[in-house]
């Protein structure tokens, strides 16, 4: 009973654990193997916790996953190697189907090194018995020659394609979105691979979700996924993953102004149906208005890919809304019955460029068959992600955890060909209305945030939810002329929190202002600041900077955690406040700023956190605390710090240099330092200004130094030694140290 | 089912059963949770001193797997905050000893186990819903920081009402508001209120800089946010304390006013070196005061000393008829206009009553040495001569009107048994007045005076000796509890 509970309780942490590895992370993967050794006795509830977390995790998370187990299975061995074994199959292929082809490289590689034994082992043994990895093997091999005759079909196809027209400029979508998560559809995907845990409404599931709300987050041009495109330490042995690449799909390529323009041409003229059908919606009306806007910014300004790629999104939003908005209307008003098509698919089939008039049956094959046929189009470009949905559909269909059935080739993947499109129908999700944000103020609000649109000269009336953002007022802190002059240039992150500005600046200090409830403004406490920290709920932005804090902050969580246990045993207590001039001195340090030392190569297996440790010698003198000093810091002159002191005799003065100690919070040590300080004897120095001194003294002599020192006569002790319960810190300080 | 005498077994504690709570946007789920029985800290972590480990296993469970006597909340879905401090998705937390509340800007689910009163308060109209104010008021600040981040000032914001109008609680959750915004900004903390302290025993004034999250556990300001000498779970917060002594500003303004005025020096210190700081401004938490003119100079006091900006008047329209007036002609030290603005209260606001007060007091002098159930520390006790030590009195307020020392030399008396000495950053040999109004080193318990033997025995945080420290015997908070009991 008790084991069990503790079993779940382990495959609790460790799959919470597995929650953050969102990178190939060296530090993070050793620490999860460590935990894995530390635990055998839980080997089957840990196996099953990895397995089932490559199983659901996103696809761009899952690599790092399978580093872990293929470093358990190498570095731990049995009985993991037994555990994983058993269902290694279904999880290898499971994720192989799901990834892009530079994973897949990556896992035939892994795969590869398990039919060998483990390198530096004197077991002769491979990885894993060759009866669990051959029908991986055998089954790769299929999909191969399955994706080869595809690929070539689709080459002859994209030849064809690219004949007409100049050679696109590289892609810029770099990560195959899955349609589930395509901006805008907060509706769960219907399908077992993307879907985020259960229980959780997309919060948990951190990069995934930035996919998610591209209209919310206007700091960055185009959300991309964080964690492939940071830069790690590798995994031994392994290349870390390059940045994510696109599918396999070489016709995929930049953006056609043209095309934009015709596909937007077409949502005008939709819109203009409809608003012709209901002249007294307001909101078509708006919508109608953006449009419009908008497709004045796209022929009269130069816009970068980046921009265009976000206005094709938003293009993509409006379309499959006006799609749906006339959905219901097409009953009532038969003069639209070009619109009047339920497509199932998320994509905006409606607004292919050529006759909008794709019959009821059409549709699905239509979409990647009017993209090839008319160059590149929204279709085109679309076709992946429709691809990505049919591949879901596919896998729908399969029950995933069943290892005997046989896996769809993952050829399917690889092409746009008309005829994977058969699987699809079914199991396409149709969106619900609702889970579009039709509402086109989103996006005009969005393109004058990263500086595409003049302010409104007449803001549009008749938003409903949102109120039309304000015109900045002359004090604001944020001019739109100077926005404007970056209209062309994208809207970088650094520049992100003052975009964010405009909405609130119609708040004024007086109570009718402060009473307006502004839903709006929600975001920018919580989606706007990137996903939460699974552990304290602490969010972080999703561009570069934010992910080297995230980084640095789960690093903080993982040493803290370490250490907790540590110090209840060896025994903690309150500090003392410091003083004014000590506090005013001092500076937050927020965990990133110490990760570089933590951050090093060495001592990985304990998570031990390296102290500086300079100055070891020095603190067996009275003083409770942590200062253990145990572990030598290597670099002992470049980081040496000492615990501030508690005993208020020792000098607050270097005394050679007259200059007083900088004191810091230091997070590594938990306590407040004296940065480059050693402690000699009774006495402080800085460390520099000690080292100066002493150099020409022989080496070594710096250690003796103290001796001398302590032979000075004891200050007045407070209180007389007394009976066993007062010992003198000295004495329990020794103790402590035992421990 | 009726068998007889039943009815007369006292009933049980319900096993704990965990119920759902689920919130639309803006709703609360305010709650009143016991303080957790006072079993755990005490007699036998003491007995152990600092030299040995304690007992209670050192299990990684606790965290996991609360005791069911404390109210646990986990957030399911959505998103979920505690006076502006989100919620981590699927984290269980324990919320014992609390009159608070979860809200939701976009709606969520809690799962709830444990011990509590509590109840639902649905938005009926988010126009009239103080939360949405507050939240508003975070961003005219936000307005204010963004200006300043070209190298100005922060907002400085006051927050002053009657009592039990939500002061603390609006200044935690502005404070943490901030710290969630760009990337963590770290705007100063300051809590005025000697009949509460923040981060410090009660009877003190204090100032901390909040650069991180805040513990939803503690609710961000308690005691147990302080640096240990152990790690914490969520970053510790640094405060900066002075010694009033009092229960009541208005006992002795003229020491509270030296102490704000100190505590403000401390502030203007930090702000001109930290660029951070100076950016994300000030909040100060005021005590209650009456709104009578003695009551509005002590704020108008504390308006001047640390250049507030904006004035935020909880509930009561009188003292903001009063700081209007008073405040209305005047200017910052930067030269800005004073905004006074009044807010609605929150009727989830509850009376805390002397003895929820009392009990929170006991909590925080227990967390000061004990730590909470989330970190056990030692604390050492010490024998010491009555020679060794140098302690003084401030003085009773009837002597206090006669004399004109602010402190008076004292010999231990057994009357200072289980009260908590203030010991000061200044030495023995430095004048009263310094003495009385250097910041804080932090606080002794006096367990036992034994005149006979001319020995005390004291109880302090850190081993160690205490050197030529002064320690000052004040009249808050008082002694209720024995800690070594």
């Amino acid at each position: 009973m008790s084991s069990n509970d503790k079993a779940a309780e382990v495959a609790e942490d460790y799959r919470e654990a597995l929650q953050d590895l969102t990178m190939n992370s060296r530090f993070e993967i050793s620490n999860l193997t460590v935990v894995a050794r530390e635990n055998t006795e839980h080997a089957l509830a840990i196996a099953e916790t990895l397995q089932d977390h490559i199983k659901k995790v996103a696809p761009q998370r899952k690599l790092p996953a399978l580093y872990v187990l293929d470093s358990i299975v190498k570095n731990v061995g049995t009985p993991y190697t037994l555990f994983f074994g058993r269902k290694l199959y279904s999880t290898f292929m499971d994720a192989y189907a799901s990834v892009d082809n530079q994973t897949r490289r990556k896992m035939d590689e892994m795969l590869k090194t398990w039919k060998e034994p483990v390198p530096g082992s004197i077991d002769t043994r491979p990885v894993f018995p060759p009866d669990v990895v051959r029908p991986i093997e055998n089954a790769l091999i299929k999909a191969r020659t399955t994706a080869l005759q595809a690929q070539q079909e689709s080459i002859r196809g994209q030849q064809a394609l690219l004949s007409g027209r100049r050679q696109p400029p590289p892609p810029y979508r770099q990560t195959p979105t899955p349609p589930g998560f395509r901006p805008g559809s907060q509706q769960p995907p219907p399908y077992g691979q993307h879907a985020p845990p259960p229980g959780v409404n997309g919060h948990q599931q951190g990069h995934p979700l930035q996919q998610a709300y591209p209209i919310l987050t206007n700091n960055t041009p185009q959300p991309q996924f964080p964690a492939r495109a940071t830069p790690q330490a590798a995994y031994p042995g392994y290349q870390p993953p390059p940045a994510p690449e696109a599918y396999q799909q070489p016709q995929q390529g930049g953006i056609s102004i043209d095309k934009l323009n015709n596909d937007i041409q077409q949502l005008i003229a939709a819109t203009n149906a409809e608003f012709a059908a209901k002249p007294h919606d307001t909101s078509i009306q708006t919508r109608l208005r953006a449009l419009l806007d908008l497709q004045g910014v796209i022929q009269h300004q130069n816009l970068k890919q980046e921009q265009l790629v976000l206005v094709r999104n938003q293009v993509a939003e409006l379309s499959s809304a006006v799609k749906i908005h006339a959905a219901p209307q097409a009953a009532a008003a038969p003069p639209l019955p070009t619109y009047s098509t339920p497509t199932p698919l998320p994509i905006p089939v409606a607004v292919a460029p050529p006759p909008p008039a794709p019959s009821a049956s059409a549709p699905p094959v239509a979409a990647p068959a009017l993209g090839g046929g008319g160059g590149l189009s929204l279709d085109t470009l679309f076709g992946q992600g429709a691809l990505a949905t049919l591949l879901a559909g596919a896998k729908t269909g399969t029950p995933v955890a069943s290892t005997s059935t046989p896996y769809p080739p993952p050829a399917a993947i690889r092409s746009p060909n008309p005829p994977l499109a058969q699987p699809a129908p079914p199991a396409a999700p149709v969106h619900p209305p609702a889970a579009v944000p039709s509402d086109p103020m989103a996006l005009m609000a969005m393109l004058r945030q990263s500086g595409l649109l003049p302010p409104p000269s007449a803001p549009p009336a008749g938003t409903a939810t949102i109120p039309p953002p304000h015109p900045p007022p002359a004090a604001g802190p944020l001019d739109l002329a100077s926005l404007l002059a970056k209209a062309g240039q994208a809207a970088g992150p650094p520049s992100s929190f003052n975009n964010i500005n405009t909405p609130t600046s119609d708040i004024q200090l007086k109570p009718s202002s402060l009473k307006r409830y502004r839903p709006h403004l929600a975001r920018l406490l919580l989606d706007d600041l990137g996903p939460p920290c699974t552990q304290c709920g602490r969010r972080f932005a999703t561009d570069a900077e934010g992910r080297r804090r995230k980084t640095a902050h789960m690093d903080w969580h993982f040493r803290v955690h370490q250490r907790i246990a540590e110090a209840e045993r060896r025994g903690q207590h309150r500090s003392w406040y410091v003083d004014a001039d000590d506090w005013a001195r001092s500076r937050e340090a927020v965990d990133e700023d110490y990760v570089a030392p933590a951050a090093g190569d060495d001592d990985h297996d304990a998570g031990g956190v390296p102290r500086g440790g300079g100055g070891g010698d020095g603190e067996a003198s009275g003083r409770g605390g942590m200062g253990t000093g145990r572990k030598k810091g290597k670099a002992a002159a470049a980081a040496a710090y000492i615990p501030v002191p508690e005993d208020s005799r020792v000098n607050a003065v270097c005394p050679i240099c007259q200059e007083k100690f900088e004191m810091k919070w230091l997070d590594e040590a938990q306590e407040w330092v004296w940065m480059d300080a050693v402690k000699v004897g009774e006495r402080a120095f800085h460390a520099s200004c000690y080292g100066e001194a002493t150099k020409g003294v022989a080496a070594g002599s710096n250690e003796r130094g103290a001796t001398p020192a302590r032979a000075t006569p004891e200050p007045t002790v407070l209180g007389k030694r007394k009976a066993e319960d007062d010992l003198p810190s000295s004495k329990s300080k020794v103790k402590l140290e035992g421990y | 089912m009726s068998i007889p005498g039943l009815g007369q077994i006292p009933v049980q504690q319900t096993p704990s059963t965990t119920r759902t709570i689920t919130l639309k946007p803006l709703w609360e789920w305010r709650f009143e949770s016991p303080f957790p029985s006072s079993t755990s800290t005490g007699g036998h972590t003491l007995a152990s001193s600092s030299l040995a480990p304690p007992t209670t296993s050192p299990s990684s469970s606790s965290s996991t797997t609360a005791p069911p006597t404390s109210l646990t909340v986990k957030l399911t879905s959505g998103t979920a905050e505690r006076d502006g401090t989100e919620l981590a998705l699927g984290k269980p937390y324990v919320l014992a000893g609390a009159k608070s509340k979860i809200s939701t800007l976009t709606g969520c689910t809690l799962e709830v186990s444990g011990p509590c009163d509590d109840y639902v308060a649905e938005c009926e109209d988010p126009d009239d819903w103080p939360a949405v104010s507050y939240l508003n008021l975070h961003f005219a600040l936000q307005n204010q920081r963004w200006r300043a981040a070209s190298g100005g000032v922060g907002p400085r914001v006051l927050i002053a009402g009657a009592p039990a109008s939500g002061k603390s609680t609006l200044a935690r959750t502005l404070l943490a508001l901030a710290t969630r915004q760009d990337g963590g900004q770290q705007p100063v903390g300051v809590g005025l209120d000697p009949r509460d302290g923040m981060l410090s025993l009660p009877g003190t004034v204090s100032a901390a800089v909040f650069g991180s999250v805040m513990d939803v556990e503690t609710g961000g300001a308690g005691v147990a946010d302080t640096p240990s000498s152990g790690p914490a779970a969520v970053p510790v917060k640094v405060p900066v304390v002075y010694y009033y002594g009092r229960q009541r500003v208005e006992d002795e303004p003229a020491a509270w006013r030296t102490a704000v005025s100190a505590l403000a020096g401390a502030v203007r210190g930090r702000r001109e070196v930290d660029g951070e700081v100076r950016r994300a401004g000030v909040v100060v938490d005021a005590p209650a005061v009456g709104v009578g003119k003695d009551g509005v100079g002590l704020l108008v006091h504390v308006v001047e000393e640390f250049a507030v900006n904006v004035v935020v008047v909880l509930g009561s329209g009188r003292l903001n008829a009063e700081l209007q007036k008073s405040l209305g002609q005047m200017r910052t030290s930067l030269g800005e206009p004073i905004t006074v603005v009044q807010l609605d209260k929150s009727e989830g606001v509850v009376e805390r009553d002397e003895a929820f007060m009392q009990q929170t007091r006991e909590a925080a002098i227990k967390e000061y040495f004990f730590g909470d159930a989330k970190m056990t520390l030692s604390p050492a006790t010490q024998q010491v001569e009555f020679g060794a030590v140098t302690i003084y009195k401030i003085p009773d307020l009837s002597e206090y009107l006669a004399d004109e020392e602010v402190l008076e030399k004292m010999e231990p008396v057994p009357e200072m048994a289980h009260w908590c000495l203030t010991v000061m950053n200044a030495s023995v040999r430095d004048p009263l007045e310094t003495i009385r109004y250097a910041s804080v080193m932090g606080f002794v318990y006096v367990a036992d005076v034994e005149p006979e033997r001319r020995r005390l025995k004291i109880l302090a945080p850190v081993s160690g000796r205490l050197g030529d420290r002064p320690l000052v015997w004040g009249h808050w908070p008082e002694p209720h509890i024995n800690l070594l009991g």
